[in-house]
């Protein structure tokens, strides 16, 4: 494994340093990839629909989460999550693409407006970031409700009984108790769903159309196109950077963890 | 009490909606597998089960289809049988690093398949490896892994310890009482984290679009198809891929709880 996953990011890491005609070492590929709008734009493109994807995703998943874990009754608790994440399995690209079929403009969702009120709408959402933070969203809704839910479960209802018995509300019990203690469900499902929407290519590809590429689309374009390897390597390790800072709030995790054993 | 349930109801619709959203695109599909439009717009024209036909006789959904099962297949078995080991070690052993030892086989999880199938596209090739299905089975093993050995530990490390310690006073050696004791008793994780595996290998699309040239996997085969122009015969494979991946998955997830 170390041959197979520590080599090749090392080698990479040593490309993105090379200078492409003359192979010698140098930061310029860096620099020209700061000084391109094209890759500029991409980069931060990139964290802003990774930002909001997280941002969504959590809003909706702790509700979810909390429903699931709370207010359905035991029976079906397993049968709920089991609904919810099922989909996890099957093929990603697939889904995304679906979501074509019912958002284009001439999809389903246009074509039911026009049955039901006969205007013809157009919705211009398809090839858009919003389609991208939308499809992107719905996965990562379903990681962090799973995650949540591992964490909320664990929670003991004696805790929830004593917030009521000592006067507390549900907005006591849900900011003293279930919100810290779903954190690390909470933390490593964000951390996930940002590394998943940072680095994904099906779904800014299909819903978010190519005129706006994200970090991972222009480095596929890069490689296929022009075989610039090393510049595909800069945005390589730009992305693992990114992705190196998002973890930090894992470690810290981890250490938390330690010192409570 | 009467506020609270205010609140339960918005969670209903919430949960509805979400599990809506989940499900539409798929439903969509389904339906429109059926459908004999040739364009993937509304209305609904007739009922027709031709894509399927094209599907099941065109030689190249059949290629991509048995190299599909054929990377899947090895990448489940190898990573399955490898993580079994590396799951047994690091549970029944303590020595110095083994946290960081359990770090490092999960970092993969925190990697973007993307990038591993750039790294070793770059890594390999400038070893003088050719683009194929064989560095296909590599990536995916790497991202694979993690979920086999996290599944694995989990239920070795319910097994109580001193059964094998029983085994080893009695006189038997370490290689015989995992193979008589700790393997029999992770039977259903190991068929589950095999068909767990076999899905996410069967899947996944864009290590294997990096790793291969000319012999494709059925994920290509069905992105190529999807970019340079529609082909509704998507819609049908698509739905036989949802299903049979759901039905695996299922069945992994009952094979878990039964233990």
């Amino acid at each position: 494994m170390t041959f197979f996953f520590i080599f090749p990011i090392f080698h990479t890491l040593r490309l993105s340093f090379l200078d492409p005609n003359t192979g010698v070492f140098t930061f310029n590929n860096y620099f020209a990839f700061f000084s391109k709008d094209i890759f500029y734009d991409s980069f931060f493109r990139t964290l802003k629909l990774s930002f909001f994807v997280i941002s969504f995703s959590v809003i909706l998943a702790f509700p979810l989460a909390y429903f699931i874990c709370f207010v359905v009754k035991k029976k079906f608790r397993t049968l709920a999550l089991l609904i919810l994440v099922a989909p996890f399995w099957t093929s990603f690209t697939i889904r995304a693409f679906s979501w074509q079929l019912i958002l284009s403009d001439k999809g389903l969702v246009t074509w039911l407006i026009n049955k039901l009120t006969g205007y013809e709408v157009k919705l211009n959402f398809l090839y858009t970031m919003n389609a991208s933070i939308f499809g992107l969203t719905l996965f990562g809704v379903m990681l962090i409700t799973l995650l949540l839910f591992n964490s909320m479960i664990t929670i003991d209802k004696r805790l929830l009984e004593a917030n009521s018995d000592l006067g507390g509300n549900k907005f006591t019990e849900i900011k003293n108790i279930i919100l810290p203690l779903s954190l690390p469900g909470l933390i490593i499902g964000s951390v996930l769903t940002f590394i998943i929407a940072v680095g994904d290519y099906a779904v800014p590809t299909l819903l978010g159309g190519g005129f706006k590429p994200v970090l991972a689309q222009l480095m596929l374009s890069t490689i296929k196109g022009t075989f610039d390897l090393n510049t595909a390597a800069t945005m390589a390790i730009l992305l693992v950077i990114v992705i190196i800072i998002a973890c930090i709030p894992l470690l810290s995790l981890i250490k938390q963890i330690r010192f409570e054993k | 009490m009467k506020k609270f349930s205010l609140l339960n109801n918005f969670l209903y619709i919430l949960f509805a909606t979400i599990v809506s959203l989940i499900y539409l695109p798929i439903l969509v599909m389904i339906v429109f597998s059926f459908n004999s439009s040739k364009y993937q717009i509304m209305p609904f024209r007739n009922f027709t089960t031709t894509w399927y036909q094209r599907v099941l006789t065109d030689s190249q959904y059949i290629e991509g289809l048995s190299n599909s099962l054929i990377v899947s297949i090895s990448v489940s078995l190898f990573a399955t049988l490898l993580a079994f080991f590396c799951a047994y070690s690091l549970v029944n052993s303590n020595f110095k690093g083994k946290s960081f030892l359990n770090l490092f086989f999960l970092t993969p999880l925190v990697v973007p398949l993307i990038l591993i199938g750039i790294s070793l596209r770059f890594f390999l090739t400038s070893k003088g490896y050719e683009p194929s299905l064989f560095l296909v089975a590599i990536g995916q093993s790497i991202f694979v892994m993690p979920l086999a050995i996290l599944n694995l530990s989990n239920r070795m490390s319910q097994i109580p310890k001193n059964l094998e310690e029983a085994a080893w006073s009695l006189g038997s050696s370490r290689l015989r009482s995992m193979f008589e004791i700790v393997l029999p008793s992770c039977k259903f994780s190991l068929i589950a984290t095999f068909i767990l595996t076999f899905t996410f290998a069967f899947d996944e699309f864009i290590i294997a679009y990096f790793l291969t040239n000319f012999s494709i996997t059925l994920p290509i085969k069905i992105w190529t198809s999807l970019v340079t122009g529609f082909d509704p015969a998507i819609n049908a494979i698509g739905t036989i891929v949802f299903l049979t991946s759901l039905t695996l998955g299922l069945i992994s997830q009952i094979l878990f709880l039964k233990k």
